[in-house]
Formats: C-alpha cells, sequence, structure tokens
C-alpha cells in the first residue's frame, strides 16, 4: 500500500522541496512551474498531483495548511504558485491565503467543492487569484500559470512606477539594462526578462515614473520588506491604528517612491490582520486559565481587554503585574486596565517568560528583549500580531532554515525558528548590555532573515516557532544561565521543520524554567496541536519545573488548547531537546490523550494513543530536515502508525528526551 | 485464445462502463481520469478510485455518526465533511453520489435533521452501488490484463 501511495519519481515530477527547479523555468515556460497544491481531501491531491505533472510543473502536494506553510517559508523563492482547497480542518483556505499573500506574495488559486456565488465571491474578496470548482479538470490548471505571469509584471511595473528602494538603487547604480535584466532574475522566465529590459531602457533615473506607461500601470505594488513593514507599524502607531490614515503614515514613513496607494493598500491588509488576530484573541478568551500563564498573555495580547488576566493571575501562572505589563507593553497601549508595576521591560519579559516564577529579573530576557523592543520601538507594533495565535503560525514556520542569526539582524519579523534560538541567546547577551532594543524590534522572535514582510513574528510565535524555541529553550534550561546551547539552535532548527507548531520554546532565557517558554514573547501557539505540545516541554532542565503546562497552550490554535495543554504538561519538559522531530513524536503520543474533549481538528482528533502517530503522519511532519521530501505521502491513513519512516521523526520516547535534560 | 479472451473482458468493461454513463452514475470526469493514467503512473486510476474509497467511507461513518447522535447539533461540522466528500466524488466523475450530496448539504443547511437522516441514505445508498460497479470493473480489468498478458507489453 505504500508502495502504492509513493509518487513515481520523476525529475517532472514531485520535487522534494528543493529548489532546483529554478534552471528549468526559463526555457520551457510555463513547463517546470513549481506548484505547492494543498487539500486535505487526498482524492483530490492525487488527481491534481498526476494533473499538474501532465501539465509538466513541478508539484509539491500538502494535504495539511501548517505544513504548507511551513514549506513555503522554509523554501522561500521555492515556488511560484499555490493551489489550497478553501474547506480545511487545521486551517482556514484564506488564511493561508492571507498569510501567503503577506509573507510570500504568490498567487494563490483557491480550490472547492462548492460552486456558489457566494463561496466564489468570498473568494475574491479574499484576494485569490482565481477560483477553481472541483471538479478539476486538466485544462484549467494549464492556464494557472497565466497568474504567475500577471503578477510578475504587475509588481515589476509597479517598482519601476513607484520606485520602491530597491529600484532606486538598481537605478543609480547605473541601469546599465544587462545587469539590471540579469539582476532581476525572476524565477528566470524569459518574458519577464524581455519586459524587464523593455522597461529599464525607457527609464534611466529613478523613481517616479508616472510618465513610463499610464495605460498599462496598475495599482504598484511595493515588496513589503521588514524593514518598510517596520517602518510603517512604527508610523502607524505612532498615529494610532484607529486614526492612522495612508497620507499621515506616508509622510511619518518618509519613504522616496511609496506612494500613498501603496501604503492604503497595505494598511488595508494590515487591518485585516489586525482584525483577525483580535478575533482570535476573542476566541481564546475563553481559555482555561489552566494554560500556561504566560503563553495564553502572550496570545491574549493581541486582544486587549480579552485577555483575562484576573483569571491568569488567579491560576497563578503569572503574576498579575507581569502578565499585566507585559501585555500592556506588547500591545503598546496604555495599561489602562492592568495593574502595572513598573517594571522592567525586560524583567516584564522574562517573568512572563518563566511563568509561574515570574521572575523579575533582569536576566537576559532574551524574550524580553524583542518584546520589550516591539513595544518600545515599533510601538507595539503588531500588537496583534503579537496575540495571532493563529496567524503567528505562518509566520514562524520553517525557520529553521534561515540563519542564525543575532536578534538584531534578523530583522525579521517572528519567526521562531532555530535562528530564534540563536537570536535569543544573542538577545540575552545584548540584553545584558541593553540598547538593543532599536534593533531588536524584530520580535520577540527574532526571526532570521525570513524577511517576512508583514508578519506579526513580534512575540506571537506561531506554533511553528514554537517549536524551534522550544527546542531552543531547552538546551538552555539545561545550561542555566543563558548559557544558550548552540545546540538548541540547532535542534531548533529540526525542531521547527518538523513540528509545525511545536513548542515554542522560547529561546531559553538564562535562568528560570522555560517553562512557560511559551512566553516568550507571545509566540502563539501555533496553528497545529502537536507543535504546540512540544513546546510545553521547554523546562527540562530545572528540576523544579513546573509541568511544563500551560506553554503549550498557546501554541494550541485555541480550539485546541485546553485538552493538549494538560497532557503536555505531564511530560516534563522533556522536550525541547533534541530535535522537533523528537518533539513531535512527544507531542503527538500525547496528543492521542488529548483528543476527548478538545476540539481537535479532525486529523488529531484521536483515541488511541498511537493514532498521534498516524496523524502525523497525515499531516506530512517534515519530519527530518529540509531534506525531505515535501511531498506527502498521501495514504499515510492507510498506515496507521507505521511509516513514522518517512521523514518522520526519529523515535524518541518522551523518557529519551527526558534523559536529554536530565542534568 | 489468450487474445480472444482479453477482447471479450474489455467488451465486458466497456459495456459496463457505458452502462455507467448512461445510468448518470458516472460522468467524463472519470474520463479525465482514465486519461490521466499512463506508463509514468500505470495504475492511477485504481489507485485514486482507491483512495476515494477509503477516505469516502471514513467521511461516511463520521457523517452517520453524526446524524445518529441525539444532540447533534454541529452542522457545521458536517458540512465540512459533506463538502469533503462531494468534492473527492466529484472529482471522480461520480456524478449521483455528488448530486445526493447537494441535496444533503441543502438540508443541512436548513439544519433539517431528518431530510440530512434522509440523504444520508441516498448518499449511503448511491455510494454502495458506485463501489459495487467500479469493484466489477476494476476485475474485469485485472482479468483483461491478465488474458492479454503475453500480447501487452509489461509496465514498470
Amino acid at each position: 500500500m505504500a508502495a502504492l501511495l509513493k509518487v513515481p519519481p520523476q525529475s517532472s515530477g514531485v520535487t522534494n522541496g528543493s529548489c532546483k527547479a529554478d534552471v528549468v523555468v526559463s526555457d520551457q515556460f510555463p513547463a517546470g512551474l513549481r506548484v505547492l497544491v494543498v487539500d486535505d481531501d487526498v482524492t483530490c491531491l492525487r488527481i491534481l498531483e498526476q494533473m499538474l505533472r501532465r501539465c509538466l510543473y513541478h508539484v509539491t502536494t500538502c494535504s495539511q495548511a501548517t505544513i504548507a506553510l511551513n514549506i513555503l517559508r522554509e523554501k522561500k523563492g521555492c515556488f511560484d504558485i499555490v493551489l489550497s482547497d478553501v474547506h480545511m480542518p487545521d486551517m482556514d483556505g484564506y488564511k493561508l491565503l492571507e498569510h501567503v499573500g503577506l509573507e510570500m506574495d504568490l498567487p494563490v488559486i483557491m480550490m472547492s467543492a462548492d460552486g456558489r456565488t457566494s463561496a466564489v465571491m468570498r473568494g475574491i474578496r479574499h484576494g485569490a487569484c482565481d477560483y477553481l470548482i472541483k471538479p478539476i479538470r486538466e485544462e484549467e490548471l494549464k492556464n494557472i500559470w497565466q497568474h504567475v505571469v500577471r503578477k510578475k509584471w504587475n509588481e515589476n511595473k509597479e517598482h519601476e512606477h513607484s520606485g520602491s528602494l530597491e529600484d532606486n538603487d538598481r537605478h543609480k547604480r547605473g541601469g546599465e539594462d544587462a545587469e539590471y535584466a540579469s539582476s532581476v532574475n525572476e524565477g528566470a522566465e524569459g518574458i519577464l526578462k524581455g519586459q524587464k529590459k523593455r522597461r529599464d531602457s525607457k527609464e534611466e533615473d529613478d523613481g517616479e515614473l508616472e510618465n513610463e506607461d499610464p495605460s498599462t500601470s496598475k495599482k504598484p505594488r511595493v515588496v513589503w520588506s521588514v524593514e518598510l513593514h517596520q517602518q510603517f507599524v512604527s508610523a502607524v502607531n505612532q498615529l494610532g491604528i484607529d486614526k492612522a490614515v495612508p497620507k499621515r503614515i506616508l509622510e511619518l514613513m518618509n519613504v522616496p517612491g511609496l506612494t500613498r496607494e501603496n501604503v492604503a493598500s497595505h494598511l488595508q491588509k494590515f487591518r485585516l490582520y489586525l482584525k483577525r488576530l483580535s478575533g482570535v484573541a476573542q476566541q481564546q478568551g475563553g481559555i482555561p486559565n489552566s494554560f500556561c500563564g504566560p503563553v495564553e498573555s502572550n496570545v491574549k495580547l493581541g486582544s486587549l481587554g480579552r485577555f483575562d488576566i484576573q483569571a491568569l493571575a488567579a491560576s497563578g501562572q503569572i503574576p498579575p503585574q507581569t502578565l499585566a505589563a507585559l501585555q500592556a507593553e506588547l500591545l503598546g497601549r496604555p495599561t489602562s486596565n492592568l495593574v502595572l508595576p513598573a517594571m522592567d521591560q525586560p524583567a516584564l519579559l522574562q517573568a512572563s517568560l518563566q511563568g509561574p516564577k515570574c521572575i523579575p529579573v533582569e536576566h537576559g530576557v532574551a524574550f524580553g528583549q524583542p518584546l520589550v523592543k516591539c513595544q518600545t520601538n515599533i510601538s507595539k507594533h503588531f500588537p496583534p500580531t503579537v496575540v495571532s495565535t493563529e496567524d503567528v503560525p505562518s509566520g514562524f514556520g520553517a525557520w529553521p532554515s534561515n540563519s542564525l542569526g543575532t536578534v538584531g539582524t534578523s530583522g525579521s519579523l517572528g519567526g521562531l525558528s532555530a535562528q530564534n534560538n540563536n537570536i535569543l541567546m544573542d538577545m540575552l547577551h545584548q540584553q545584558q548590555q541593553q540598547h538593543q532594543q532599536q534593533q531588536q524590534q524584530q520580535a520577540v522572535i527574532p526571526e532570521p532573515s525570513r524577511s517576512i514582510n508583514v508578519q506579526p513574528s513580534c512575540l506571537v510565535v506561531p506554533s511553528r516557532t514554537s517549536a524551534s524555541f522550544q527546542a531552543a529553550n531547552s538546551p538552555a534550561s539545561v545550561n542555566q544561565n543563558c548559557n544558550f546551547n548552540r545546540n538548541a539552535v540547532i535542534d531548533y532548527s529540526l525542531l521547527t521543520p518538523q513540528s509545525n507548531n511545536s513548542s515554542l520554546s522560547v529561546g531559553q532565557i538564562s535562568d528560570g524554567d522555560l517553562k512557560n517558554t511559551t512566553v516568550l514573547g507571545g509566540f502563539s501557539a501555533p496553528g497545529s496541536i502537536s507543535p504546540s505540545v512540544s513546546s510545553c516541554s521547554v523546562n527540562a532542565g530545572n528540576s523544579t519545573t513546573r509541568p511544563v503546562q500551560n506553554s503549550t497552550v498557546t501554541f494550541a490554535t485555541p480550539r485546541q488548547l485546553p485538552g493538549v495543554v494538560s497532557n503536555i504538561c505531564d511530560i516534563q519538559g522533556s522536550y525541547g531537546a533534541r530535535s522537533g522531530e523528537v518533539l513531535d513524536q512527544g507531542l503527538l503520543r500525547n496528543l492521542g490523550f488529548v483528543g476527548k474533549g478538545t476540539s481537535i481538528p479532525s486529523r488529531f482528533a484521536v483515541d488511541e494513543p498511537e493514532s498521534p502517530m498516524s496523524n502525523l503522519n497525515n499531516g506530512k511532519v517534515y519530519g527530518e530536515n529540509e531534506g525531505n521530501r515535501v511531498k506527502q505521502e498521501p495514504n499515510l491513513d492507510y498506515m496507521e502508525n507505521a511509516r513514522v519512516g518517512v521523514p518522520m521523526l526519529p523515535h524518541f520516547t518522551p523518557n529519551d528526551l527526558m534523559s536529554v535534560f536530565s542534568d | 485464445m489468450l487474445g480472444l479472451g482479453a477482447d471479450r473482458l474489455r467488451a465486458d468493461m466497456n459495456r459496463l462502463l457505458a452502462l455507467l454513463f448512461h445510468q448518470g452514475v458516472l460522468d467524463e470526469q472519470f474520463l479525465q481520469l482514465q486519461q490521466l493514467q499512463d506508463e509514468t503512473s500505470p495504475n492511477f486510476v485504481s489507485e485514486v478510485v482507491n483512495i476515494y474509497f477509503h477516505e469516502s467511507e471514513k467521511l461516511l461513518r463520521n457523517l452517520r455518526g453524526l446524524l445518529m447522535d441525539r444532540e447533534f447539533s454541529d452542522y457545521k461540522k458536517m458540512g465540512i465533511h459533506l463538502n469533503q466528500f462531494m468534492g473527492s466524488s466529484s472529482s471522480i466523475g461520480a456524478k449521483r453520489v455528488r448530486n445526493v450530496c447537494v441535496a444533503f448539504r441543502a438540508a443541512s443547511e436548513q439544519n433539517n435533521r431528518a431530510g440530512c437522516l434522509r440523504a444520508l441514505e441516498l448518499v449511503e445508498h448511491e455510494y454502495c452501488y458506485l463501489k459495487n460497479k467500479l469493484h466489477e470493473l476494476f476485475q474485469l480489468e485485472q482479468q483483461r490484463v491478465l488474458a492479454a498478458g503475453v500480447r501487452y507489453p509489461i509496465q514498470n
């Protein structure tokens, strides 16, 4: 059965997530177009895969949205277009669409069996490039390349018209056509090259190209790099989200070449994002307090006011002041409704991170730093983002692949990947020196270079990131004082790819229990349950560690939190250790228990302990490291547990994990 | 001798297919599936159909489980299962199954539990019929391949 499901290895077929497809594209375009298909319906997935292969596209399939996001994040630049189903258990297709649009800016085509006008209208409103109604025919798929080309052309045009920063630079560099064309090798599509060349020759100097081609000019779309987005967010925060109008934002940002329209459209997206976050936060309001406090608070940070601080405080997870302060800080709002002691930000963060212990210490609140930063610099840049548990996941996925930079350098928003670990560690050190805040804006979760454009990575760590953090934490905790193990980082990276949400173990902050590592600055629970579960285990090191508890909570999407968290707590923080894989494993096992009474996505709702594994398989965890095939084995369902193999993780048992941590 | 057997089997298959098309059990999407089968995926149709059966049975069980529950109220969840079932059914060309799913969806959107139950029964009935016929088809195919084994090239 396994063999039956395996995709025949063809060069033109499935891409195992590698990016070597680039070379092919330009010559035989549209052949070699790199497509990512996401659909929980395995039947359709298989059919689409076959059809796309027949169109000579490079196909990667995925049955879970969270994993798909991970893939996209890890392999940035390795895909040209995404096809996604609308109704999926772990994440709404439109949510995925938004994430992809914000972070990777790839064209997304939605698919659904529901072909009613209202449904299609929804798709259009969310910004889908196209909406296909099942059953999908091969002819429809043959044409999807037009969306890729159209998008690229619009971007090019926009760059030139709006004189985006990059373009300006290029122009100033002397704008040789050849140079320009070669440097702009987007996807190596010959058509684009030609077009660019034409454009280059037309305009010689920077910026304003209104004269260029009015008839073809469409609304320019600037690439919102991390820095640019940060500037945007700080401008918005300065003005106040309610009063932020594009014109004023533009003035504040003072970016040459940026037009009011760019800002307006970005603001619109941002607002939607915030709304979503607050909606999410609302949902989470009901989460029991048993969840780890810090995590919870982080999650709720976004939704100011929804956060039941009292409840949390009552639950003893986090000292009220910490929470309040943290929340206030993160949200960048006056802590009117909170009792806020004038705590050090770092302390706050740390405290929150530590959860119950709440040590108002300055010790390298590495996490704190980002958090702090966020709020100060970015003026709470993304207050909502921090929290968005649901949204964050996308941001944090696949961090590991990024280089472990220091916090300061990462500049990318959110991204808890392994890199974060490093970053956290660095932060920790830096923290001691302070004054790093400016650079560390990025977010609590220093995200290595991920250039997520608008990712709220700041604090909220989507499940994915959490995982990485988790890993990071564990080692750290073992070491105690700020000695971040580099290993942690490594583990972290391992961790992230796989477990989507695995533990957020926020970079271990030197001492304390990582327990709430999830606290991390609000890494919100990752989308999927499993990862989040792993996050709980953060504090392996501390002997006294309290049960992980809540940390995971945040990770899990709101719906799943309760059950998961409690289970996780049982696992004494052994998780963090090793690689994310381990975490996943362990977590998944626990997940099994979670099944009852929690609204876990159907995929994860298992009754038996074993099932998590199969779910894991289904979910196509990446297991391993990026080298593994992205492609999911279609019929994992069939094999109940058995195939842990494929990319799956080594079979670590919780005990193994524990042993890692026991000092 | 072998060849004759194979030809006869193929004729039987074609007749069965024609019948199914005529009855509306299958539609041209099924033909698309057949066209997708090639040397690189020689068992594509049976592979996909088997996946479909496996997944559908889970979905149908879920649907029945939901409806049988006396305190059933989660129409949204049912809608999700149903949507997936509709999607996969239409993707393999199971036209009649899909059509009864449409009726099911309508009942579910009106929160009409009795209507949903009736629709579910219809769906199950259509699904069983489809499954039997497709099994029959695949059996004929297998026999045909065996019978024609000597003459047809072996595909890897």
